[in-house]
């Protein structure tokens, strides 16, 4: 079996470049992905628990996977409707608001 | 007599002001300055007998009262009425139907929402001298801000809004370091006695480190000094007093400035003994005094604008009752007293008189008159008058209460006392030629030749202030007398902490003395 | 009545509310559809009533939520009076958002059932995220309100205003998200469960887990996020601004009191036992946003985006009663919650009122004269103003004195002050706006501009007012009523409010 380490730090990993990826992209479906990796990161971090802390962590796992469903469908709508506006989803683009 | 001797007497002058502002607000227009009026002449009627009803016995509150407001926090409506509370009393009541007389044709429009604020900031200011709740005092002490920033900012002159917000921001900022300090005594007494209050009395025998008494001594001292004003904080004050109403300029200068001294005695002094009392804060206190006295009357000198002028004269005037506070004996602060008193009534007098010349001609520059002697006389006359009770001449209140203010003063700090009385003939120097170049000289502007006379209402409002000015100037003793217990009281509670407090040690005020009863209840 | 959670069917029971509510929510869908057909046209104002009514049959079952007891406090839910008091804000929250939306969706031609039930279900998600007693429950009431709101927020979808503060809010409102889940995780990881009763009794033996607490970290910042607290607050004024206002004053008070309530449920009576660990952090987040957004404040022109901004000086404000670490400090929360929720939602009301048209631009100059226009609202405003700065005669002064008060009582002397200087700079940009109301002439042309808040919005907006008023000059019952609700709460042993079962 996998040892829990190995999993823990590949979802640390995916998270982490989830993270990165939010913070440094620009286009606003890339930025909707690295988001869904970062939600798969602690799918796997549960996944990967389980053994030790509870079967809790697989059912956890499909709860977040229908979320995330609800999510994709909401934000992707939301990204329609600003690029229909803007004929962009780069969110460079989107000043409309400003402090 | 029961009314009297009861708090109704106190509960109907705080809030007799709040009905008449709601019916003001309701009545059409054409009426507001009349039920004003009677408000007005209704509080002077039932605030009057109150001088010969205070008993001047005993340092003990009178007419006490405290009923549950939030019982779980320990906020009570509590009043009462001592010796330095009780003038404060009776000049609000005076002005307040002055006032509405002064503004009767001064103010054209908006008039209800202008007699319902005048007369809601009454009802605040009053609240302030009688209020024995902490809690209770703030309420009031925040809430006549409110109305004064309305009537400087929507009635005021042409910058009224600066002058509004100045003077809102200012005393706002300073006030809620002061309510960090209520709710810090409130959680010591509650952490010491585990009962929740906000009285007065009980924080009086609240013992306090000295470390503590310094800090909370600041947070409080700093809200009382901007109300004073005291020296660099008085900015503010030349700001509101040229762009408020006439109305407005009298209740600043006649009560609410005495909010701050007020402050002083009944809470900064007797909360905290130690650190008042401590030589560093006397003599910071006595400069910062000092300079307003002298550097105020030399800005005073150079003013163009007659109501600035005037303005700058009430820096200099409290300065010496902040001389007279910080000397801390019996002639210094009775002094302080008095000179409340007589500038409460000699300044708004005067601002009387230049918002009934601004009336007619619509300036406050003094280059604009001249030789008004000729075309208005009893104005004239007036004018002197009020000048030289406002110099503080022999025979008027001003006199008595910086005599004894520099007595006070000499007693401590010689040379302060010294300087401080060349301040008095700064006064001179700059409130003469104001008067010579106004109603003396000759008369330039043809315009100024036809200007009316002051009329009926206009002399029923300042022989009052007449009067009063030449009795606290020629038999004050009634007055000092009725103080006397409770400048008394002040005096002792601060004395004997004065040997108490060492630094690092704890000062048990209550121990202190045994008089303490006298004010708890 | 007493509810051991033996049988699932027990949590039938203390999900009434909810069940209520969300059942509710598509029986208004249904209705507007039965109403409409397949035409496209605007749903009847009977869709808003009936939402309306819902709410009220919702605080109904709320309030029966108090005759029932718990057995243990081991429940993924809580049945405790915290949860019902939080439950109430939520809903007056959402019955003020839609009393303001009458008339206004109309003018925006958004009006469509689908807005109401959003904002029945994003309530639902609110009032789980108060009752969540497990991580996973919270998660899913933050999901299930956060993704109703995405769409609330972007619900004008021609306007692009709209759909950009959506795509905002959704890009930073779903980040974090991934935050609080894998801070979730790892808390799972450490500590086995993710129930925080089952938790609490780890945590001495947790506290040097960095798993652990970096999980908790995660989870801070998560939750950091959704009420909006600086630098995390960044989604905020866009969000605000685009979104429609009755929406910006729901997203302002009810998910804002939502997500207090969950920060209370986890860190000060779940967490307790790391304080000392989560209040440093907290601590310069109170402070940074207390000051950061007060100063921000200052600069807005827009009068709707300095409200923005004030909501989130008010987090701040909030984070300094979470922070006490008293008994007092979770009472003084509740019943700030409470003023806020009405003044801030009153504030958005009338900027409703004095919008122009569709257009939705809110200037400050457009407010000169107000007050003189129209006197009732102008008297409104600024009582709702005068509230926000906490002055007293105001519900605002006694629930800032309330949280100063347990700061103090908690030794947090210099939070305490920081507090009260953040308010002098708050004072500014509140009095502003009665200066222009009040003090500036209006122009000429606007001399008949109409009100567009109809009767009913007015009336909410009276009432509301009112209700600031009667919290300062009788708040005894409501204080009563706050300080046994937090008895309740901290029955868990172990938590540092010290209050014993």
């Amino acid at each position: 079996m996998l040892p829990l380490n190995a999993a823990l730090f590949l979802s640390a990993i995916l998270f982490a470049i989830g993270t990165a990826g939010v913070v440094v992209r620009r286009n606003a479906i890339i930025l909707f992905m690295c988001i869904e990796l970062m939600l798969n990161a602690a799918n796997l971090a549960f996944v990967a628990l389980s053994p030790y802390a509870g079967i809790d962590g697989q059912v956890i796992v499909f709860f977040v996977i229908a979320v995330a469903a609800a999510e994709a469908a909401v934000g992707l709508a939301i990204i329609i409707a600003v690029f229909r506006h803007a004929e962009s989803v780069d969110i460079r683009n989107f000043s409309l608001l400003r402090w | 007599m029961d009314f009297y001797r009861s708090h109704w007497v106190l509960t109907f002058l705080v809030f007799a002001p709040l009905i008449g502002a709601v019916v003001a607000l309701v009545l059409p227009a054409a009426r507001a300055r009349w039920v004003a009026l009677w408000t007005g002449v209704i509080e002077l009627l039932v605030a009057t007998p109150l001088f010969w009803t205070f008993e001047p016995v005993g340092a003990a509150m009178q007419n006490e009262v405290a009923l549950p407001w939030i019982p779980n926090w320990g906020i009570y409506y509590r009043l009462g009425l001592d010796g330095i509370s009780l003038f404060m009393v009776l000049l609000t009541a005076l002005l307040l139907p002055l006032m509405v007389l002064g503004s009767w044709t001064y103010i054209k429009d908006r008039e209800r929402v202008f007699y319902a604020m005048l007369l809601a900031l009454t009802t605040g200011v009053m609240g302030v001298f009688v209020a024995l709740d902490m809690f209770l005092f703030y309420v009031f002490w925040e809430m006549m801000l409110i109305p004064m920033y309305f009537l400087i900012g929507v009635w005021g002159g042409k910058d009224r809004i600066y002058a509004a917000v100045k003077f809102f921001l200012y005393t706002a900022a300073g006030s809620l370091l002061m309510l960090v300090g209520i709710l810090y005594l409130f959680s010591r007494y509650q952490a010491l006695t585990g009962e929740s209050s906000f009285a007065y009395g009980d924080f009086l025998s609240l013992p306090l480190t000295s470390g503590e008494q310094a800090w909370l001594f600041a947070a409080f001292a700093i809200a009382f000094a901007i109300k004073v004003p005291v020296f660099p904080l008085h900015t503010w004050l030349p700001a509101a007093h040229v762009q408020a109403p006439t109305a407005g300029s009298v209740i600043l200068a006649g009560v609410l400035l005495k909010m701050g001294t007020y402050g002083f005695l009944r809470f900064a002094l007797p909360l905290f003994p130690g650190a008042a009392s401590a030589d560093t804060t006397v003599l910071l206190f006595m400069v910062l005094g000092l300079i307003g006295i002298i550097y105020t009357a030399m800005v005073a000198a150079v003013q163009p604008n007659a109501k600035r002028l005037v303005a700058y004269t009430s820096v200099a005037h409290l300065g010496f009752a902040v001389l007279g506070i910080f000397a801390l004996n019996v002639q210094g602060i009775q002094g302080a007293l008095i000179l409340m008193i007589a500038h409460g009534v000699s300044t708004p007098m005067l601002f009387f008189l230049l918002g009934m010349l601004y009336e007619r001609t619509h300036s406050y520059e003094i280059e604009d008159f001249g030789g008004l002697a000729a075309s208005i006389p009893i104005f004239a006359l007036m004018l002197v008058f009020a000048a030289l009770a406002s110099i503080g001449l022999p025979g008027t209140g001003g006199f008595v209460s910086e005599f004894l203010v520099l007595i006070g003063t000499f007693r401590v700090q010689p040379w302060i006392a010294f300087i401080a009385a060349s301040g008095v003939i700064f006064a001179a120097f700059y409130m003469l030629p104001m008067v010579q170049r106004t109603v003396f000289n000759s008369l330039t502007r043809p315009a100024n030749r036809a200007i009316p006379d002051l009329c009926g209402r206009e002399i029923a409002l300042l022989v009052p202030l007449v009067a009063i000015i030449l009795w606290l100037g020629i038999y004050p003793r009634p007055i000092l007398e009725r103080m006397e217990p409770s400048v008394g009281r002040l005096i002792e509670r601060v004395e004997t902490s004065r040997f108490v407090s060492t630094p690092g040690e704890a000062v048990v005020a209550s121990s202190a003395s045994s008089s303490d009863e006298g004010i708890r209840e | 009545m007493t509810l051991d959670f033996a049988s699932q069917a027990d949590y039938l029971l203390a999900l009434l509310p909810e069940i209520v509510l969300s059942l509710w929510a598509m029986l208004v869908l249904m209705v507007d559809v039965f109403q409409k057909g397949n035409r496209v046209e605007a749903s009847r104002p009977v869709v808003a009533w009936l939402s309306l009514a819902g709410l009220v049959v919702t605080a109904a079952a709320n309030g029966w939520l108090l005759t029932i007891e718990e057995a243990a406090v081991t429940g993924m839910v809580a049945v405790d009076s915290f949860r019902v008091f939080v439950n109430f804000i939520v809903l007056i929250a959402a019955a003020l958002a839609i009393l303001i939306s009458i008339g206004y969706l109309d003018r925006r031609g958004i009006n469509r059932g689908e807005f109401y039930a959003l904002l029945l279900f994003a309530t639902v998600g609110m009032m789980l995220l108060g009752a969540a007693r497990d991580l996973i429950l919270l998660f899913l009431a933050l999901e299930l309100m956060s993704v109703a709101l995405y769409v609330l927020v972007g619900f004008d979808r021609r306007d692009p205003r709209s759909s950009e503060g959506a795509l905002k809010y959704f890009l930073l409102g779903s980040f974090s998200s991934g935050f609080l889940l894998y801070g979730i995780a790892l808390v799972f990881g450490s500590a086995r469960s993710t129930n925080l009763s089952a938790i609490v009794p780890l945590l001495p033996s947790l506290q040097e887990s960095p798993m652990f607490l970096i999980g908790a970290g995660l989870l801070l910042v998560g939750l950091a996020f959704k009420v909006a607290v600086m630098p995390f607050h960044v989604w905020t004024p866009d969000a605000y601004d685009g979104a429609p206002t009755p929406v910006t004053a729901l997203m302002a008070t009810g998910v804002k009191a939502a997500a207090f309530a969950a920060f209370i449920r986890v860190f000060a009576v779940g967490f307790a036992g790391i304080y000392n660990e989560w209040s440093v952090v907290l601590s310069w987040l109170a402070l940074l946003t207390m000051f950061g957004a007060n100063l921000i404040a200052l600069t807005q022109g827009s009068v709707k985006r300095m409200l923005a901004y004030s909501s989130i000086a008010h987090a701040g404000y909030l984070l300094v009663a979470v922070l006490a670490a008293n008994a007092y400090g979770a009472a003084a929360f509740l019943f700030y919650l409470l003023v806020y929720t009405l003044m801030t939602a009153g504030a958005f009301g009338i900027v409703i009122a004095n919008s122009r048209g569709a257009n939705e631009l809110n200037k400050l100059d457009d407010y000169a004269g107000f007050g003189w226009r129209e006197p009732l609202l102008g008297a409104v405003f600024s009582i709702f103003l005068l509230s926000l700065a906490g002055f007293p005669l105001t519900g605002g002064f006694i629930g800032k004195l309330y949280i100063l008060r347990s700061s103090l009582e908690a030794g947090n002397v210099e939070l305490a002050v920081s507090l009260v200087l953040a308010s002098v700079i708050s004072y500014f940009y509140y009095l502003r706006v009665v200066v222009v109301m009040y003090m500036r002439p209006a122009p000429a042309e606007e001399a008949n501009r109409t009100v567009l808040l109809t009767g009913p919005g007015q009336l909410a907006m009276s009432v509301s007012a009112v209700a600031v008023l009667a919290l300062f000059f009788v708040p005894g019952w409501v204080l009563d009523v706050a300080q046994r609700s937090v008895a309740s709460l901290f029955t868990v042993p172990g938590t540092f409010f010290g209050l014993g079962p």
